[in-house]
């Protein structure tokens, strides 16, 4: 072949090479700004796709479709990557053609030179050198320090506390051992837990463990003891029936009458007394700090107060809460041992009775428009959180000794503000919640749901009830429902007086409803008959409870009124705080415990 | 003709590993029930120990050769088909993997990790090609390296870069080379590996970015010679040490240079050094003053190296995965809830708490202090001796390659009109 001939055709070979790379490069180019916009599995339909199984999680014909759905994004997706991919290799090969030909090009068109004579200043490319050396030099001791002033090193942040507990997972840790056992012996038990359960809502914090099975040895108060204390908000297994006689009906702040103490409360908020013993413990916070305090139930005087603070993970910024909820509007739950709080920041904290620290953690920063305000409950060795979110609803069990998750339950449904009670339902204790559609119960060991019965809506405030064998639940422009959780399903209904935050209470037949427009009524528990209503110009916040066979409510306004707990309306006494009261009063040997917005009170028999 | 029939059997080789490509693209695991089970992951079983000696034997075969083409043969055209064969076999065939370069590595991984013990193959890919330079010159760079080979079959139209600016960019090699050795020593990163530039090239499978800057690489090869090799060859700073020991080393003349300057203009990485100007004879009063200067300077230049290395650290080591999850976990706790993190979530489900997890991350940074501290305190003596190199001038009467910098390619050797 000719020289020329061969010059011609590399030049040509070049040319056209050289235009299929840059068209490939442009399309490559094109498809993977296009490909890293695209996120297939995020797509809105795909979205509400899934949105929609939430709400007909039993819809095969969804399923399908989100499968058929999925699989063409899918399919779209890996086929721009493929197109890119090869795409790539397209332009290797272009470019090594595009290459081999140049070479061949100016191979071709080299000539016999006359050689070069370099006349190049030495000395002056040296110099040139240095200076530019001196300035990389400096420019790379200039980043190492800058490197130093960007950057912190947050590992020093991290101060060791047990507020990181939740994550230990050491065989010491899972074998508990408290402590105290009561003289009742049903404290004493021997409970298997198997973390292997699991449901189509489970999901269990250590998959690692999740097929073991192992018998723990724990101690825990006896129902005798709880019935004799105040673990929870609204008493006993959250139920709002203490088991007290001879509590007061009457009493006035302003005069000091029935008054034996006191207090003044140094942080705002919305929780009521828990009590074990003598000791009585509140929670209060702000946006800037919280604590949790702990009173002589029989003098007013503060025990220990300790500030809930260095907890991993907690905001630094505080989440917006309204002002009728505030930061610490959950009560806080008590065993005898140990005493835990939850706070609107999602810190949740464990102290024992003498106010040392044992745990803490963050469980999230709650995305909750009013604050986070479900009350903690516990039973045996598990704390129960209800943690809604506006993101995701949640039943969460932590270890009482150390905070570790013990299992999650994703639940269906909305955002809640009510509290979970414990139920007695065929012999063996559940959690029980009311949210937003339904109210169920979920089995304290494993997490996992037992019954369910959609009949709520709204922003469900008022926590449910349990007596006389059945569930009742209410929320204002919902309804007011009895539950036979054996049966899974309603016994009665009324749309005729429902409340927004007060939560009902049952007991001896009888089933009593406090609504923020001032009625109160009873009505007959198994039935739904309406025995009497009275009303009143104040509304209720404050939850109703039944204590010696007396009901006392009190109004947003102070004042107490206590009816007996009959098919007759009958006022037994009255009682003023003379001041707004949001709170559930608590009931301990014959005396009342009152929280107001600035005083603790402690009202009995003088 | 014969030419082209091999060109086509090199490309048929790229077609067909193309063909496999497709065929390693997965489906991600589905999101809800349907009854699939995912496989069991199977680790794969380890290349046969046999193969693993093959490849070191093959490696002492092609080092072998190219010390006998470029010392004895002084042909450009072998040493070129011996690359062709070494990067089909150690490039394409064994997919870029094992190679000398990366294995510094594991040489510093098993010296500062006592439970890490390096394995004799990759040893002796480390060994064997600095022990041919101490004698040889950097033959391995002209024949046995798969990186150097696919760079050098592309060079078209090499331009020659001014010494300065060489000068500048030769500080990059023994940084990258300090990185690799501190992020290797403390169980960071193999970075050497992960950004081979051309290793996705040769498996054909590999991130879209670093396709397109192994694509960058040759492109910019085809004008500038070699730019890994030159610029960025973390190996290449040792083999440059042992190259300017070198006892028998390629020469442009098998005699003695009769100053034609047909060779001045041959060497597309700017490898040949010229016999010394009159002028700048004359100035070596000038580079006395200034070689006391820096000579003094170099400590200081340790110092403030090793202090602005120490003072990096923090920011360097974030760069290891315990340390980064330790510091995510501290700084943001809500991505525990984040599902799709996995790296998160294999944390939460191994077991290990928090404090362990910690107390791993600060025992790591407190590595990386003292390695800064080292890596620093050598780049500032690199930069303090670079700086009194400049200032030293060797008389050199004729025409001959820089030892440390020649890559004995042997282009130079055909120019070259003695024969005798």
């Amino acid at each position: 072949m000719e020289n020329d001939i061969k010059l011609k055709l590399s030049f040509n070979i070049a040319l056209v090479s050289g235009i299929f790379c840059v068209t490939v490069a442009l399309l490559l180019l094109l498809n993977f700004m296009q490909m890293s916009k695209s996120k297939p599995l995020e797509s809105k339909a795909l979205t509400s796709l899934v949105n929609r199984l939430a709400q007909e999680p039993n819809s095969n014909e969804l399923k399908q479709e989100i499968r058929d759905f999925d699989l063409l994004a899918r399919k779209a997706y890996f086929n721009a990557r493929w197109q890119v991919k090869t795409g790539g290799y397209l332009l290797l090969f272009g470019a090594i053609i595009l290459a081999l030909s140049l070479r061949v090009f100016t191979d071709l068109r080299s000539r016999i030179e006359e050689p070069v004579i370099k006349d190049d200043n030495e000395f002056f490319s040296r110099m040139m050198a240095q200076r530019w050396v001196l300035i990389t030099g400096s420019a790379l001791i200039l980043l190492g320090l800058g490197a130093s002033l960007a950057s912190v090193d947050h590992l020093k942040r991290y101060s060791v506390d047990e507020s990181m507990a939740n994550l230990k997972t050491n065989d010491n840790q899972d074998k508990i051992e408290i402590i105290q056992v009561g003289p009742n012996p049903a404290n004493v038990d021997t409970v298997k837990i198997n973390v292997a359960k699991t449901g189509t809502n489970l999901q269990l914090s250590a998959p690692s463990k999740a097929t073991t099975v192992r018998a723990i040895k724990v101690a825990f108060p006896g129902l005798n003891e709880i019935k004799a204390n105040v673990p929870s908000f609204r008493g006993p297994l959250g139920n709002g029936v203490f088991f007290q006689k001879g509590t007061p009906v009457s009493w006035d702040a302003a005069s000091g009458k029935n008054v034996i103490w006191k207090t003044p409360v140094s942080k705002k908020g919305y929780n009521s007394p828990v009590i074990w013993g003598d000791k009585l413990f509140l929670s209060g916070g702000d946006n800037k700090t919280r604590e949790v305090s702990c009173y002589d139930r029989n003098n007013g005087k503060v025990l220990w107060k300790q500030p809930v603070d260095k907890i991993q993970g907690s905001p630094t910024a505080a989440p917006k809460v309204s002002e009728d909820t505030g930061f610490s509007a959950s009560s806080l739950v008590t065993d005898g041992n140990k005493v835990y709080a939850i706070f609107a920041t999602g810190d949740i904290i464990c102290f024992d009775m003498e106010g040392n620290r044992i745990w803490a953690r963050n469980l999230g920063v709650p995305d909750n428009h009013y604050g986070h305000a479900s009350s903690l409950i516990m039973w045996k060795d598990k704390i129960f959180v209800q943690y809604d979110t506006n993101k995701s609803r949640k039943l969460m069990a932590l270890k009482a000794s150390s905070g570790q998750q013990v299992w999650e339950t994703v639940r269906k449904g909305k955002i809640s503000w009510a509290s979970p009670i414990l139920a007695d339902i065929n012999g063996k204790f559940q959690v029980v919640l009311s949210t937003d559609p339904m109210v169920a119960g979920y089995d304290t060991e494993s997490g996992k749901e037992l019954w369910s019965v959609d009949c709520m809506s709204g922003e469900v405030g008022p926590s449910p009830a349990f007596g006389s064998g059945l569930v009742f639940a209410a929320n204002e422009y919902a309804k007011l429902v009895a539950i036979d959780p054996a049966k899974n399903a309603k016994v009665w209904e009324s749309d005729e007086y429902m409340p927004e935050v007060a939560s009902p209470v049952t007991a001896n037949g009888l089933l009593f409803i406090a609504t923020s427009y001032g009625v109160l009524a009873c009505y007959d528990a198994k039935s739904g008959e309406k025995y009497w209503v009275k009303e009143d110009a104040t509304g209720f916040y404050s939850s109703p409870v039944i204590v010696d066979n007396k009901l006392y409510t009190f109004n947003t306004a102070g004042k107490m009124k206590v009816f007996e707990v009959a098919k007759k309306e009958k006022i037994l006494g009255e009682g003023n705080a003379a001041e707004k009261v949001t709170t559930t009063p608590v009931f301990k040997e014959g005396r009342m415990y009152l929280r107001t917005p600035n005083f603790i009170y402690c009202i009995g028999k003088k | 003709m014969n030419k082209w029939i091999r060109i086509s059997l090199i490309f048929t080789l790229l077609l067909y590993s193309l063909a496999g490509m497709s065929q390693k693209q997965r489906f991600p695991k589905p999101e809800f029930g349907t009854g699939y089970h995912q496989p069991t992951p199977v680790t794969p079983e380890p290349r046969a120990l046999a193969l693993e000696y093959t490849d070191v034997f093959v490696l002492l075969i092609v080092l072998s050769l190219a010390s006998w083409i470029a010392i004895r043969r002084r042909s450009r055209k072998e040493m070129l088909w011996l690359s062709v064969f070494t990067l089909i076999y150690f490039g394409f065939y064994r997919d870029g993997c094992i190679c000398a370069i990366g294995s510094i590595q594991n040489v510093a991984l098993t010296i500062f990790e006592p439970g890490y013990a390096i394995s004799i193959t990759t040893l002796l890919f480390f060994l064997l090609p600095l022990g041919f330079t101490l004698y040889f010159g950097r033959t391995f760079c002209a024949g046995a390296c798969p990186l150097g080979a696919i760079q050098d079959l592309l060079i078209v139209k090499p331009l020659s870069i001014p010494e300065w600016l060489r000068k500048t960019l030769g500080l990059l090699p023994y940084l990258y080379l300090t990185l690799a050795v501190l992020f290797a020593a403390t169980g960071t990163d193999f970075i050497i590996c992960r950004y081979d530039p051309f290793v996705g090239i040769f498996r054909m499978d590999a991130a879209f970015h670093m396709v397109v800057l192994g694509i960058a690489f040759l492109l910019m090869g085809m004008f500038v010679a070699r730019p890994y090799c030159r610029f960025l060859c973390p190996y290449g700073v040792i083999l440059n040490w042992m190259s300017r020991f070198s006892k028998w080393h390629l020469a442009i003349t098998p005699a003695a240079c009769i100053q034609c300057r047909l060779c001045s203009d041959s060497c597309p990485f700017d490898a040949i050094d010229f016999p010394t100007g009159e002028k700048e004879a004359k100035k070596r009063v000038w580079g006395v003053n200034r070689f006391l200067v820096y000579l003094l300077l170099i400590p200081a230049w340790i110092l403030i190296g090793g202090f602005a290395g120490s003072k990096a650290h923090t920011w360097i080591s974030k760069a290891n995965s315990k340390v980064y999850l330790a510091e995510l976990l501290i700084t943001k706790p809500e991505v525990r809830n984040d599902e799709k993190n996995l790296d998160v979530q294999a944390f939460l489900s191994s077991g290990k708490s928090m404090e362990i997890l910690v107390n791993e991350a600060k025992e790591i940074r407190r590595k990386f202090y003292l390695g800064s501290w080292i890596a620093g305190g050598f780049m500032g003596l690199v930069i303090g001796m670079t700086l009194l190199n400049q200032v030293i001038f060797r008389r050199k009467e004729d025409y001959q390659p820089n030892k440390g910098n020649c890559y004995s390619c042997a282009r130079c050797i055909s120019y070259c009109p003695v024969r005798n």
